[in-house]
């Protein structure tokens, strides 16, 4: 495969210098609009959060008061602890079981047909219409477990702390695990047969196998999909905000929810961009440190040793 | 070169077609409900937002209905929330600069809010110049009005005080009478749980709904005063001993599982509390008295037969406060905002004059089973099908020695937010009597 | 790399006999994998079954009967409840406003990336990592920033205002997807178009766009959906049920009909509808359009 060697040697006819130029101008677009609504508003965050405005009237200027408030919060800890819980929880359950049934998908072509219509549908449905249907499903009252008369399911899964939180993660899970499964079923695919075959000639067994020779060639997926998870659990809201709006009390109020409630509901638009700004930083801290858990550039060959 | 432009045309048309395409959608066919995009757009109307729910919703549209007939050149469009949603989107729209022309509202804190960040009409001098429309009102209800002295908004609507249901079948089903005081209702609640009916219904996500019974029992047992201090910003005002003492009851009711199971996650915007309460799964609800109107609709002939009962919160034994004391809305408030056009607000203000509580929206009131705040109602409510229960609600609210005003709407939004908080998490029995003190300690006065 | 570039074109017919080789090689099915993926299957199915029959009852029936027992006499009520509700307005507005981000945020995503892989400056390479940042921001940090710009503009309550921030946070996964395989384009075709005298701009027309078309449509997927399921630029930044789109018509509609569980869950059925026909006719490119960027 062509891969990016010095080009230089090989241009003939213009310059890369005059090609450059011509071709400076096409990404303006795109950077206009992500300046413009994605970059500007990032530093307005920050921006804001050194003002006092409850989204009604003025914006005054109120140096590091939105910041004290903010820190001094209780509510503050207690949202980042629900959201690492989400988040930690959510990578627990998705990932070996993403990967598990990703390895089955690779190996079982005729099954994979009929599962892969079915499986994947809640892809598909708008985090509001999962929040909105298992609202009703796991009514205690009126649900499907009550139902069904079977207490276990019908307890009070979004009026109680611990049982809400467990919830979300459930249904976070039931989300995303097509999706994860099928990022990894892709890698797995991508193995070459060599290897196994090697390790066949060397008498190892399918459970060896599988620890020697597919999850370390899943590494960078691993670190791919599990950035997917961490990042995006930053960012749910509007499963939670639907399905319990951040309760029972605050049992489920990760930090975007916190912001949301914080500026459009208690009017507080500083700290509320306080918590965007933490959010923010986080968001970045996370990315960076799973990237360097994951050991460096992805577009190392993941065929070493193959 | 020529080729580049055509291309470059190419590219311009596709991106434009695309913004095109959502341009015309931004002005494009309107719903039903008729909002022409926030604010009042077209000339010679204004816009006028409210909640839904029945009887309160019909009445509302049948009175603007009615003012669009009497007044074909200048027009009110109407707008629909829930509860909920409706009192965030409200904020971002005034935010926005994009509030409706009429704004229905709460008052009290609420208003304060609007009023201190200049978004709501004065309306002093009008009343003092439209003495007769101030006059038929009753006087009571100008109190959630008035902030600092002017009056910002127009009462309307209906007095709504707080009231405790019951559920009559079930109390047959145990032979038990309905409470007395509070001792009493902590007796009869292992008694109907016994029986698989829950003690209370309740619509505990929407958190003011579990804030009514604070309200009550705060006043029960500390008088009045005890929220009044709250309210006029003195320290530590929620540590009062008559406040923890309450905070600790309401933790004994539901650790004695006097609510439904699930309480936490019903909320009362799809009337789910009430539909407990009317198919016979619960034995009692304190709530709204608007919610008789919808329970009279959607309970089959759970309410025509005669099968709900009422009553004011029993006393607490051994408290201070008065019995006769009420809590709830003293009326509802329509403002007019500051941004709206001169022509706009001038319809406004003839719907105010004209409209609002006119005989005819009266009757509907009344013939919903609730009690218009215009003086003289009582005339109305002989031989009404509600008879009893709108002479009860009339008797509660004009004999109530106090009429206190819902505590989420008489504070600040910032202050209210946080009362709510520490409201659903006491709820959940996740923080004592003490540290809910502690908390709402803290934003005294803001 | 390319890889799975080609895996998306080639036909399944080539990679089966190698498969069903290394499954018997490996010897002995996979007991655990297969039992995850079973039982996964009936945790995924189960709810979505009970959706579907329980929009198709009564509410009086569904109090009454076993959850998960299909409807004895099935009923449309619900579905023309929730129609008549103005569901054919949201959904106006979700396709308006779907097609409206993605058509500029592919189109120019494509044009940036042609530009980061065709050009060498530091410019260039300062919008790449500008972009590549842009992955690692949460969409809903800078919503209150979006807000106040908005109302500036005086976009506020219109399909534009949920537009247009679309657009730019689409744009970074997209640069992202569509340089990695516009890199994989060989260097010679380039150049012969060069060597022919044609300008960048032809090039990107007519060589790199039928190339990239593939994942051109990935990412038009991918985002498409993302755009298409969104609630929270809706819910900021519009009040009017005029310009609702389909996620928040489902939140509201939830919220009046709460207890009426079948009419809330045919809501849901036929919100999703638009995408499970898409999905039945085009479910390769949904899904490969899905883990777009994550296979490389």
């Amino acid at each position: 495969m062509t891969t990016g060697a010095p080009t230089t040697l090989l241009t003939v006819g213009h310059s890369r210098a005059g090609r450059t130029g011509a071709v400076t101008w096409m990404a303006l677009p795109a950077l206009v609009f992500f300046i413009a609504f994605g970059v500007i508003p990032l530093l307005g965050v920050l921006a804001l959060s050194f003002t006092r405005w409850d989204g009604i009237g003025e914006i005054n200027p109120a140096g590091l008061d939105s910041w004290r408030v903010e820190l001094n919060d209780p509510g503050l800890p207690h949202a980042l602890k629900v959201t690492f819980e989400v988040m930690i929880l959510s990578w627990v359950v998705q990932t070996p079981l993403s990967i598990l049934i990703g390895v089955f998908l690779a190996s079982h072509e005729r099954y994979r047909a009929v599962l892969a219509v079915l499986y994947f549908i809640p892809l598909l449905l708008s985090s509001a219409a999962i929040a909105v249907a298992y609202k009703a499903l796991l009514d205690p009252n009126f649900g499907l477990g009550a139902g069904l008369h079977i207490g276990f399911l019908s307890q009070d899964w979004l009026g109680k702390d611990k049982l809400a939180l467990g919830a979300v993660v459930f249904i976070v899970s039931w989300q995303f695990i097509p999706f994860h499964s099928l990022i990894y079923q892709g890698a797995v695919r991508q193995i070459p047969r060599s290897m196994y075959e090697a390790a066949e000639i060397d008498g190892a067994g399918r459970v060896r196998q599988f620890w020697s020779i597919t999850l370390p060639q899943l590494k960078y997926t691993i670190v791919a999909s599990s950035t997917l998870m961490v990042v995006g659990s930053l960012t749910f809201f509007d499963l939670i905000f639907v399905l319990t709006a951040g309760g029972p009390g605050d049992a489920t109020r990760v930090l975007a929810l916190d912001m949301y409630k914080t500026g459009f509901q208690a009017n507080l638009m500083g700290p509320a961009s306080v918590i965007a700004v933490i959010l923010v930083l986080v968001g970045l801290g996370l990315a960076l440190l799973l990237r360097r858990i994951g050991g460096g550039g992805a577009s190392d060959s993941q065929l070493e040793g193959a | 070169m020529s080729t580049s432009r055509r291309d470059f045309l190419r590219i311009a048309l596709a991106a434009g077609a695309g913004v095109g395409l959502s341009a015309c959608g931004s002005s494009g066919p309107e719903s039903s409900s008729g909002a022409g995009g926030g604010a009042g757009s077209a000339k010679g109307s204004a816009s006028y937002w409210y909640l839904t729910g029945e009887p309160g919703e019909g009445i509302r549209t049948n009175t603007v209905d009615r003012f669009n007939k009497a007044n074909p050149k200048t027009q009110i469009e109407a707008t629909t929330f829930q509860n909920d949603a409706y009192k965030t989107k409200i904020k971002t729209a005034i935010g926005a600069g994009q509030a409706p022309t009429i704004i229905w509202g709460w008052g009290g804190g609420g208003l304060k809010s609007y009023v201190d960040a200049s978004q709501v009409e004065d309306l002093t001098d009008w009343f003092a110049q439209n003495s007769a429309v101030k006059d038929r009102l009753f006087p009571s209800s100008f109190g959630a009005a008035t902030i600092g002295g002017k009056i910002y908004a127009m009462p309307a609507e209906t007095v709504q005080p707080i009231v405790l249901y019951y559920n009559k079948t079930n109390f047959e089903k145990i032979g038990a009478e309905p409470p007395q005081s509070w001792g009493d209702i902590m007796d009869l609640v292992p008694k109907f749980n016994a029986e698989g009916i829950a003690p209370f219904s309740l619509g505990g996500q929407s958190r003011w709904t579990n804030m009514m019974w604070l309200e009550f029992l705060f006043d029960r047992i500390g008088g009045t005063e005890v929220f009044q201090a709250v309210f006029d910003g003195e320290k530590d005002a929620w540590s009062n001993p008559a406040s923890i003492q309450a905070l600790t009851e309401m933790q004994k009711l539901i650790e004695a599982d006097g609510f439904i199971k699930g309480f936490s996650s019903i909320t009362a915007d799809s009337n789910a509390d009430q539909a407990l309460l009317f198919t016979g799964k619960a034995a009692m609800m304190l709530h709204g008295s608007w919610t008789y109107g919808s329970m009279a609709t959607e309970g089959g002939d759970f309410v025509s037969s005669g099968n709900l009962g009422y009553m004011n919160f029993p006393p607490v034994e051994g408290g201070t406060g008065d019995p006769s004391d009420t809590v709830g809305n003293p009326g509802q408030y329509l403002s007019i905002s500051a941004k709206a056009s001169d022509a706009e607000k001038e319809i406004a203000k003839k719907f105010f004059a004209e409209s609002v509580l006119s005989d005819a929206e009266n009757k509907e009131w009344v013939g919903a089973g609730a009690i218009p705040i215009v003086n003289g109602t009582d005339s109305l409510l002989t031989g009404s099908k509600d008879e009893d229960w709108l002479k009860f609600v009339y008797a509660t609210a004009s004999g109530a020695n106090v009429f206190a005003q819902s505590w989420d709407q008489a504070l600040s939004p910032t202050a209210a937010e946080v009362l709510l908080d520490n409201i659903a998490k006491l709820f959940q029995l996740s923080i004592s009597p003490q540290q809910y003190a502690d908390n709402m300690n803290e934003v005294i006065g803001t | 790399m390319t890889t799975t570039a080609t895996s998306v074109d080639k036909p399944a017919a080539v990679r089966r006999p190698k498969n069903s080789r290394r499954q018997r090689r490996r010897g002995g099915p996979n007991w655990l994998g297969g039992l995850a993926g079973w039982i996964w299957l009936v945790i995924v199915m189960v709810p979505i079954y009970w959706i579907v029959i329980t929009s198709f009852k009564t509410q009086a029936n569904y109090y009454a009967m076993n959850p998960l027992k299909p409807p004895t006499s099935p009923t449309i009520d619900n579905y023309q409840l929730v129609i008549q509700s103005d569901f054919a307005q949201y959904f106006i507005n979700s396709v308006l406003v779907t097609a409206g981000a993605i058509i500029p945020a592919v189109l120019l995503s494509f044009l940036a990336a042609f530009a980061i892989v065709r050009g060498n400056n530091w410019f260039l390479t300062g919008v790449n990592g500008v972009f590549l940042m842009g992955l690692a921001i949460p969409l809903q940090a800078t919503i209150i920033p979006v807000y106040l710009i908005i109302i500036k503009l005086q976009l506020y309550d219109s399909l534009l205002a949920i537009i247009l921030p679309s657009i730019a946070f689409a744009i970074p996964l997209s640069v992202l997807v569509l340089t990695n395989f516009i890199r994989d384009v060989p260097k010679e075709l380039f150049e012969s178009m060069r060597v022919d005298g044609a300008s960048e701009w032809a090039t990107l027309w007519n060589l790199a766009f039928p190339l990239t078309r593939p994942a051109l449509v990935t990412v038009s997927i991918y985002n498409g959906l993302a755009v298409w399921n969104g609630f929270l630029l809706p819910l900021i930044l519009t009040q009017s049920p005029g310009r609702r789109t389909l996620p928040l018509a489902l939140w509201t509609f939830q919220g009046q009909y709460g207890v009426n569980v079948p009419a809330v869950l045919a809501s849901v059925v036929l919100t999703t509808l638009p995408i499970l026909i898409l999905y039945a006719v085009g479910r390769r490119q949904l899904l490969s359009g899905l883990t777009a960027g994550f296979s490389k």
